[in-house]
């Protein structure tokens, strides 16, 4: 029943079972329960997705992909270009930052210096914090403090120090999982610390690195209420970081909000569905590229 | 000869330099990452303590009364409201998510999981306006019906969450029950164990601390939550009733007035002190974990 | 095993809980917006909701709603419930009805008759605002400006306003502030777009109170703000009037009642008149 059986035994083990249910009431019970799990929580997936796409897709029009906006189109089109730019960015910061950090933790830091632990703790605490308090303090330090007024980097910096403690915690994660084994190979082999990071550690973590930063990207897309203070909703895309812009789910939360273009929103939400299946993909299919070299 | 004694050491010398330069990028790297996490906390602290200081900590932690225009700031509704729907949506999210998880990993046949995974990995990345939509466009009427209120409330906030958390707990679950070496199940079955009993009795106990890893971060998503709770909770800052009366979560409460709040007055200064005591509660959550980690493993 | 079987069990439990709760009532399901939000701050005052301090008295039991469109949703899903929205929002699948017999129109607002009404207002630092903001600031206030106004359901504030000239100038502007003001400035900043071609407006949608602060602290031109600016903030800023914005009480489609006083409107907000059938037609 498990994959890696061979299929000889899978046929064994399952007249095995078979004849085992007969006589055992309760494992009916959980079988018929598993299943039904499983059939519930599919349904509310296909309720959800096909929602989006039912209220989402009649809506469509060309009109929405313009390249200007303005209040008759209500374009998404720059607010996508926007969300890419900002997810990138973000990416730029967060991860470098977070996989070198976590490495220093792993690696370096001694086992069990409380230092570790405690950030440990903190950015696990700051994972449940709501983003509009990191919205806030972006707006307080980024937008007034360092005077750079609405714009995209207050977002990205904003939004870099959220997904950050995630990209750690699942780094630190992956890192640990990797039997020291393959660290003492490595140095019994004459690696140095750095190549052994490098050129062992690191590569064999990729997956888990991965997970983490399909999360974050997850975090970044969907985004608003950290938003909404610190990159605000400039409408347009420019491509400069010191103009304000709008991401899709900042665009959705404007639309939505006045009641006055519920057809568009409806529209847009199904768009960033789209782009949220498409990273994703994209994202796993870089993973699977990276893994196999 | 000597030439070729050089060349090793100058290499090595080049390789020591770069060693330690990595290092302190490491390093630097460590400390950016955790002055991010203190200034944050900082931020919180220097903003919310004050705050306190002046409501007077119990007034503010048990006062039932929340009138900003009154100056009367008593997050205690907002306390119970976040236990609450935290509560419920573990109540339905959890189990469903772990035998979701006992699907994916030991009943599901590889074709539908080909399927299924990346469509529960999707359901992680909707934004939770969408969800908010959805629960007050379908969830809000559906529980109008049955019990003829309002059908928002606790209960509807904790369906939504629930659905919410599974992603979350699904994924970490899955792969803490994939760690379980196949010979726990082979020797189980071996015994005379059914397919069942084997996952849930041999295998479910061998996972259980990555199964409650995964139910803590489900536990953190839910009191984080806000853009979805806000739609579908009634939001009212009163003690609620019973499960079908609504409430104002604490995330909620930073959200729905922070827009509004003068900048640097008492109401937005309350209003980051309830983010610390969002923060103290997810802090406690974590060290208990932690703990009940470590006494585990002793 | 027993653990699964337990939780099956409360859950069959908890859902007969709930069918034996259903019932007819009729009690009014009440809807404010937040503390603090513009419209509410408005339609408690002018229909009296407050206490003998003057503060707020809106009911606890109401349900508080963040967003204009989360109201209409609620109130086109509930039949027992009522909210208030802002006149220009105002949507076929929800039932507007008349205050004291008179029907929310822009009209009846502009003639004085429909009493329920906020202000629009922006503001600015004075002296340091650019001359393009202020070439902004003027158009809005001109008779091209406030028949944009017009035109979008909200009411001018001036009938017989100068005309406009297109300055020509270059540039950009930013305003931050009131959700409720943002649609109809987008609508006043394409018509200004159009006669001066080269400027840029930039629209930041972060709520009146962060707003009236990006104002004060330089982060954006202008603050766009649906509610009238406390003395504090007064004492740095210069608040213009720029529209009227009337506040429609809405109830579900299927609600008879299609009449109420303020008077009872008012009891309704206060908690005092808690069940559609003690309002008689």
């Amino acid at each position: 029943m498990t994959n890696t059986v061979s299929e000889e035994k899978k046929d064994r083990t399952k007249s095995l079972t078979r004849k085992l249910y007969k006589n055992h009431v309760g494992s009916k019970i959980i079988r018929v329960l598993v299943w039904g799990a499983a059939v519930i929580s599919a349904a509310i997936l296909i309720f959800l997705i096909g929602y989006i796409i039912i209220k989402g897709v009649p809506n469509l029009r060309l009109s929405l992909f313009e390249w200007e906006y303005n209040s008759e189109n209500v374009t998404m089109l720059p607010a996508i270009l926007n969300t890419l730019e900002m997810t990138v960015l973000t990416l730029l910061i967060a991860v470098p930052v977070g996989i070198f950090s976590a490495v220093y933790m792993v690696e370096y830091a001694k086992r069990g210096s409380k230092i570790v632990k405690i950030v440990r703790l903190t950015s696990e605490t700051l994972q449940g914090i709501p983003s509009i308090v990191y919205g806030l303090f972006g707006y307080i330090l980024f937008v007034l403090t360092c005077g750079w007024r609405y714009s995209m980097i207050a977002g990205v910096c904003t939004l870099a120090i959220m997904v950050l403690p995630l990209i750690m915690r699942t780094t630190e994660e992956a890192l640990l999982a990797i039997p020291d084994s393959y660290r003492e190979g490595s140095f019994g082999l004459g690696a140095g610390k750095l190549r052994t990071v490098f050129k062992i550690v690191l590569p064999s973590a990729v997956p888990g690195i991965f997970a983490g930063i399909i999360l974050a990207i997850g975090r970044i897309v969907g985004e608003t209420a950290a938003l909404i203070y610190t990159s605000g909703s400039g409408t347009n895309f420019t491509g400069n970081i010191t103009d304000s812009s709008r991401t899709l789910a900042v665009h959705l939360y404007c639309l939505y909000n006045e009641g006055l273009y519920m057809e568009e929103s409806y529209a847009t939400a199904f768009v960033l569905l789209v782009m949220v299946v498409g990273i994703n993909a994209l994202s796993s299919f870089i993973a699977k590229k990276i893994t196999k070299k | 000869m000597t030439n070729q004694k050089l060349k090793p050491e100058k290499k090595k010398r080049y390789i020591s330099v770069k060693e330690t330069g990595m290092k302190i990028l490491f390093l630097i790297c460590a400390l950016a990452s955790i002055v991010a996490v203190i200034v944050i906390c900082l931020f919180l602290f220097a903003k919310g303590f004050p705050a306190i200081g002046e409501i007077g900590i119990f007034k503010f932690i048990f006062g039932t009364t929340w009138k900003p225009s009154a100056e009367i700031f008593g997050i205690f509704p907002m306390i119970v409201g976040s236990i609450y729907v935290t509560a419920g949506a573990i109540i339905i999210g959890v189990p469903l998510a772990l035998l979701c998880a006992a699907f994916l990993a030991k009943f599901c046949p590889p074709k539908l999981y080909r399927i299924l995974k990346p469509a529960i990995n999707l359901m992680a990345g909707i934004p939770s306006i969408v969800y908010g939509f959805f629960g007050l466009v379908f969830i809000v009427p559906l529980m109008q019906t049955i019990t003829g209120g309002s059908g928002k409330g606790i209960i509807t906030a904790s369906i939504l969450l629930g659905i919410m958390i599974l992603p979350t707990v699904i994924g970490v679950a899955e792969s803490a029950i994939r760690a379980v070496p196949d010979s726990y199940y082979e020797g189980s079955l071996a015994l005379g164990a059914t397919h069942e009993r084997s996952v849930f009795a041999v295998i479910f106990p061998a996972a259980k601390s990555g199964i409650f890893a995964g139910v803590i971060l489900g536990v953190g998503r839910a009191i984080g939550e806000t853009m979805a709770v806000i739609m579908v909770a009634g939001n009212q800052e009163i003690l609620p009733e019973s499960i079908l009366s609504g409430v104002r979560t604490m995330t909620a409460n930073i959200v729905i007035e922070m827009a509004y709040s003068e900048v640097g007055s008492l109401h937005q200064n309350a209003l980051i002190a309830t983010g610390v005591v969002l923060f103290v509660f997810i802090l406690l959550i974590n060290i208990s974990f932690s703990l009940l980690k470590r006494r585990e493993k002793s | 095993m027993k653990r699964i079987l337990v939780i099956a069990l409360s859950v069959v439990l908890a859902v007969s809980a709930f069918a034996a709760c259903s019932n007819d009532s009729t009690s009014i399901y009440v809807i404010s917006r937040e503390d603090g939000s513009g419209t509410r701050s408005a339609f408690t005052e002018l229909l009296g909701i407050v206490d003998e301090n003057e503060n707020d008295a809106t009911v606890g039991s109401a349900e508080k709603v963040t967003s204009t469109s989360t109201v209409i949703t609620t109130v086109a899903g509930n039949k027992l419930a009522i909210g208030y929205i802002s006149l220009g929002s105002l949507s076929d699948s929800v039932k507007a009805v008349s205050v004291d017999g008179v029907a929310p129109s822009v009209e009846n607002v502009k003639n004085g008759t429909y009493k329920i009404a906020r202000p629009f207002n922006i503001c600015y630092k004075e002296d340091t605002l650019s001359e393009l903001a202020s070439d902004f600031v003027k158009f809005i206030l001109s008779k091209e400006g406030q028949n944009v106004i017009n035109e979008n359901g909200y009411i001018m504030v001036s009938e017989n306003a100068e005309s406009y000239t297109a300055s020509g100038l270059t540039g950009k502007i930013t305003l931050a502030g009131s959700t409720s003001v943002s649609p109809v400035m987008d609508k006043l900043a394409d018509a200004y777009k159009t006669l001066n071609a080269n400027v840029e407006i930039e629209i930041q949608q972060s709520g009146s109170g962060a707003g009236i602060e990006s104002a004060t602290e330089g982060a954006c031109d202008i603050g766009m703000s649906s509610r009238e600016l406390k003395d504090t903030e007064l004492a740095t800023l210069k608040s213009v009037k720029i529209a009227d914005d009337g506040i429609a009480v809405i109830v579900n489609k299927e609600n008879t009642v299609s009449n109420l006083t303020s008077e009872q409107i008012k009891n309704i907000y206060l908690g005092k008149l808690t069940d559609w059938s003690e309002i008689s037609e």
